[in-house]
């Protein structure tokens, strides 16, 4: 079973969007509401996002496989669904 | 309707009047998707009240000002290349004036953006 990590903001529709596809295709996640984060939580994020070159949420982490964006299609090929 | 309703609902409308003006000129329009506009605006409302300014509710503040003022809603001007290019801003909340069916525009960040 592939580690999926998702980081999102209780604010974001894709974000809710991105949990749904992961519920609905039974694949278990962990995630982090950014928003609802303390601030060390926020700032390790934040560095990770400044790595991959995210500028927005969702976040989604596949293995190693890192997508942003609400892109189910990436997701799908990513957990060769 | 309870007064907090009413004032989310008035604020709403306030945004969608202000957002209007800044975002037609820039060759942008809110979504058609009536449902999605409605939340990404109650969400704005929301953050309005956390923070005193409506944030995009989709990127995260950085706690620095000068990142976190360029993603105050609307925030095309700050991303204006990239936005022009996925015909949407990051949010979805405003897309291209010739876009009809938003649902087909793909949430794609930067650096996955081809150019033709």
């Amino acid at each position: 079973m592939k580690k999926v990590t998702i980081y999102t903001l209780s604010t974001c529709p894709w974000c809710r969007k991105t949990k749904n596809f992961f519920n609905e295709h039974k694949i278990p996640f962990t995630y982090t509401d950014y928003d609802l984060a303390d601030e060390p939580t926020q700032k390790r994020i934040s560095q990770e996002l400044d790595a991959a070159g995210a500028t927005g949420f969702p976040y989604v982490r596949i293995n190693g496989e890192v997508i942003v964006g609400y892109q189910p299609e990436l997701y799908s090929e990513a957990l060769a669904l | 309707m309870s007064l907090c309703q009413v004032n989310m609902e008035s604020r709403k409308k306030s945004l969608h009047y202000f957002y209007e003006k800044v975002v037609v000129p820039l060759g942008f329009k809110f979504t058609p998707d009536n449902e999605m506009m409605n939340f990404l605006l109650e969400q704005e409302v929301i953050l309005e009240g956390r923070h005193g300014i409506p944030f995009c509710p989709c990127q995260p503040l950085r706690n620095d000002r000068t990142c976190d003022m360029q993603i105050v809603c609307p925030c095309i001007p700050f991303h204006r290349k990239h936005f022009d290019d996925i015909k949407r801003c990051w949010c979805g909340l405003f897309v291209h004036k010739d876009v009809l069916d938003p649902d087909k525009l793909p949430q794609l960040p930067p650096k996955e953006v081809k150019n033709e």
